[in-house]
């Protein structure tokens, strides 16, 4: 239930991150954010409230907790870090040509 | 005008969050595992795969083909980060730190060099693996451009050496899905070359020897992003 609650609440921080920031760099912290609170939403919602799923000979399987979601995350952090990077190449670049990080003048610009 | 946006955008998250924990709080707390897959995972794994980690096991053995294609996507961002930043001249971030930071530096890093090769190595064993091991290698690059200044970084740990390290990683993983098949079995799958007691380093098939290549592929693509981005944020004549 908790769990649900604070996905809910870090998921709308960083849409509204997206929605309103007027700058490029503070969009990206947004959707991170809303990366961050799907992968924890995903792993709070598999946990069965075991161990973790590494064995070293006294744990019985019955113990521990379902490691593909697990791996499941930490595919998809792997591609947020990707993403994010490349994200952060294209507003630096933008940056360069433009001199702003604006997305409105931005787009004021490459009308003209 | 911005204020009657702020209010709108307030009204659609608020309206957005209803739904969604509406929707959430209809879902079940625990989710029936009958027919999952973790009880094939958690009861074979350790005779199918000799690894003690199981989300190891499943990343590096079950899904192998997806690990390929996550290490794939970061090599397409490593490339389109170098397409788009690409530059002739060296880039000057720093000329380093102090006299104290410097030495504190030349004892840590083989350490944490150590410390990389050991959460990369014991992938099967304890928590860790590739991608955690590769980004702690990668960590190296960037002390080296900031405590040392980005022209020993240039001179100790070029980018061609990045590179080198970068391909030959991609190309162990993919080496080993090949002799997979030239083997007479399935691409990736588990070759039995490391056959020694579960639960000893030199064991759980060909894991050990993929989560090396990703490592060295994770750690070279962090260092040549890293050395991609940095800006001339000195000038030249500055002399520390």
């Amino acid at each position: 239930m908790i769990n649900n609650f604070v996905f809910v609440v870090l998921f709308l921080l960083g849409f509204y991150a997206i929605l309103v920031k007027k700058n490029l760099i503070k969009m990206v912290i947004g959707l991170n954010i809303m990366e961050g609170s799907i992968f924890f939403w995903f792993i709070t919602l598999t946990d069965r409230g075991k161990m973790i799923p590494i064995v070293n000979g006294t744990q019985v399987a019955s113990q521990l907790n379902d490691p593909v979601p697990q791996a499941l995350i930490l595919t998809g952090i792997v591609i947020g870090a990707s993403t994010s990077a490349f994200l952060l190449t294209l507003i630096i670049e933008l940056d360069k040509f433009t001199s702003s990080t604006n997305p409105d003048q931005i787009g004021g610009m490459i009308e003209d | 005008m911005s204020k009657t946006k702020h209010i709108f955008a307030v009204l659609i998250l608020s309206l957005l969050g209803i739904t969604l924990l509406v929707s959430l709080s209809k879902l079940p707390n625990q989710f029936e595992y009958a027919n999952s897959i973790y009880h094939h995972v958690v009861n074979n794994s350790i005779t199918e795969t000799g690894s003690l980690n199981f989300v190891t096991a499943i990343l590096y053995d079950y899904r192998a083909y997806d690990s390929l294609g996550e290490s794939t996507i970061i090599f397409g961002a490593v490339s389109g980060i170098v397409l788009l930043l690409s530059r002739k001249t060296l880039p000057v971030s720093s000329h380093g730190l102090s006299f104290i930071v410097k030495r504190t530096f030349g004892m840590l890093t083989p350490f944490i060099f150590l410390f990389g090769i050991y959460i990369i190595t014991h992938g099967h064993l304890s928590p860790g693996g590739g991608f955690q091991g590769g980004v702690i290698l990668g960590a190296i690059s960037i002390i080296f451009s900031i405590v040392y200044g980005s022209e020993f970084d240039y001179k100790r740990y070029s980018p061609t050496t990045k590179t080198l390290l970068e391909t030959s990683g991609a190309l162990l993983f993919i080496g080993l899905g090949f002799m997979g098949i030239l083997l007479g079995g399935n691409f990736l799958m588990n070759l039995n070359i490391l056959n020694a007691e579960v639960g000893s380093l030199l064991s759980a098939g060909s894991i050990p020897f993929i989560n090396i290549g990703i490592g060295f592929k994770i750690g070279a693509g962090l260092a040549i992003i890293f050395y991609s981005m940095i800006q001339k944020t000195f000038k030249e004549e500055v002399d520390l």
